[in-house]
């Protein structure tokens, strides 16, 4: 009982992470209308930026700015290459995938040539926090709880900003039906470089918490991380946010739990044949198709 | 008295591939009027207005709006400056509410949104007890009756309709034109395009006829409906 009470903790917050990650990425296939592969691998140069601006001040609030900021400015420095893309082929999610793939490799090579001679990254042991609470094998250190009340925070704000704001609006307008949004006089370009920064934020203030949950990063997580967001985002239904935010949290748990009960290797095959069997059932994912 | 000239088509061309769906195509739509296009189904109504509203692009051609040329500007830009496109098929934002729908109508001027839902409700009032509905549970005729609120929410200078009766019962489709006819009243210049050929020329002041993507035939409506080749073409010979 005492594992399972643990690997859950562990499970929640390290989901709270894969849901964010699945709700940027969803965002910008929704109103951009691309799959974004390599928006992870962005998120963990963010934290590379943490680590590097940590080792000249310890401020919480820089460190924050400094993640989000870098987030922010190269998911929307990339964004017209897939606006030239869509001009070329059309919208065609296929070739926006291929493409940020190779733009994932590109991160992951800068990250191992030149960052930190290609060595993980280990952040100050107080970054991650003593366990704030601890009973038998069950501990909750401070990183989880920035993960996961962080984590449940900018979920809420994500929502808030979607269906309960002028711009929220817009961006549901795009996702649902583009042309019509353009014929009603809402400039598409704008609302499109729009989602990119919002997935910008979310990435940035997603590095933060990660780099406090995991203490480190290397040039292979985004790679690591980007196929379990391409697998929640595909077993809730492309596109389908509020099934993201269901499938991504039941990943971590599921992840948790094989580290908790099996040999911990077994995580991601586990992950990924959770994919294959519902996408043998379901092949529209369990909540449905919604890009 | 010479009218202010709204908007001026002069000689646009349109293709889809080898296919020339409009072709050196001029209209002109005056202040204050309402100017009707007529032909059947295919004729190439809804790429002149898709055209003229930057969706397809013209090949040739020039597009003149209230004395500024709109050609090849893109399509928010132009519906931002006051062309008002009423799509066919009753086009809503079916997973959002009726509320949702008209606010994202009034998307450029965000602060009269509220005296703007108010004139709305006086041309339709059933959607003001609907505001909270999905707008994809609605009827067909109440989604035409949103769609061309939605546009009047921005203040349209001009309002194109695109087959507004297309696919509504007879009793709605009288209801959308005594709408549009009210609109009209009320100082909105209207260009519909449209199947129904004995509606539209009742209802309008001047209109084109369109065959094969070329505009074959233009007068005054009373003109036209006493033209022995439009008689026999779009309003059956007995008529």
């Amino acid at each position: 009982m005492e594992i399972f009470v643990a690997q859950l903790l562990n499970g929640l917050s390290l989901g709270s992470m894969y849901v964010l990650l699945v709700l940027g990425f969803n965002l910008m296939l929704l109103v951009a209308k691309i799959i974004q592969f390599a928006y992870p691998h962005l998120v963990v140069l963010s934290m590379y930026v943490c680590w590097a601006v940590l080792r000249y001040t310890d401020n919480m609030l820089l460190v924050v700015l400094a993640s989000v900021a870098s987030c922010i400015v190269i998911n929307i420095a990339i964004e017209p290459i897939f606006r030239l893309l869509a001009k070329r082929h059309g919208l065609d999610i296929n070739v926006s995938f291929v493409v940020s793939m190779s733009m994932a490799l590109l991160i992951t090579d800068v990250m191992s040539h030149l960052l930190n001679y290609g060595y993980p990254i280990a952040f100050p042991s107080d970054w991650v926090g003593k366990s704030i609470f601890s009973s038998g094998l069950i501990a909750f250190s401070a990183g989880q709880a920035y993960a996961l009340f962080g984590g449940i925070a900018a979920v809420v704000a994500f929502f808030y900003l979607l269906y309960r704001t002028r711009q929220g609006r817009v961006l549901r307008a795009i996702s649902e039906n583009s042309l019509l949004s353009s014929i009603i006089g809402i400039p598409i370009v704008k609302t499109r470089v729009l989602s990119y920064g919002v997935a910008g934020l979310l990435g940035g203030l997603t590095a933060v918490m990660l780099a406090r949950l995991l203490g480190s990063a290397s040039p292979g997580l985004g790679d690591f991380v980007g196929m379990k967001v391409v697998a929640a985002s595909i077993l809730a239904g492309l596109g389908n946010l509020k099934g993201g935010l269901v499938c991504g949290l039941l990943l971590g748990v599921a992840e948790s739990m094989a580290i908790g009960y099996l040999a911990g290797s077994w995580s991601n095959a586990i992950a990924f044949m959770m994919m294959l069997i519902i996408m043998l059932i379901k092949p529209e994912g369990l909540f449905g198709i919604r890009a | 008295m010479k009218k202010n000239s709204m908007l001026r088509v002069e000689g646009i061309s349109v293709s889809y591939g080898p296919v020339r769906a409009v072709d050196n195509v001029s209209i002109e739509v005056n202040e204050g009027e309402i100017v009707v296009l007529i032909g059947a189904n295919g004729a190439g109504k809804t790429t002149l207005l898709r055209a003229i509203l930057g969706v397809d692009k013209a090949q040739s051609g020039k597009v003149l709006f209230l004395g500024n040329d709109i050609t090849g500007k893109s399509t928010d830009r132009v519906a931002k400056s006051g062309l008002g496109l009423i799509p066919e098929g009753h086009l809503v934002f079916s997973t959002m509410t009726v509320l949702e729908n008209l606010q994202l109508g009034g998307y450029h001027n965000p602060r009269e949104i509220d005296s703007n839902l108010e004139s709305v409700f006086e041309s339709f009032p059933v959607l003001r007890n609907r505001l909270d509905q999905t707008a994809g549970t609605l009827s067909g005729g109440e989604q035409q009756m949103l769609s061309i609120a939605r546009a009047l929410m921005s203040r349209p200078k001009l309002i194109m309709a695109d087959e507004p009766s297309l696919g509504l019962a007879p009793k709605v489709v009288s209801e959308i034109f005594d709408i549009l006819r009210d609109l009209n009243k009320k100082g909105y210049t209207i260009l519909l395009a449209e199947q129904n050929a004995k509606k539209a020329l009742e209802f309008g002041n001047r209109g084109y006829v369109m065959e094969t993507g070329r505009v074959v035939l233009e007068g005054p409506t009373q003109e036209l409906m006493s033209n022995p080749e439009v008689r026999h073409a779009y309003l059956g010979s007995n008529v």
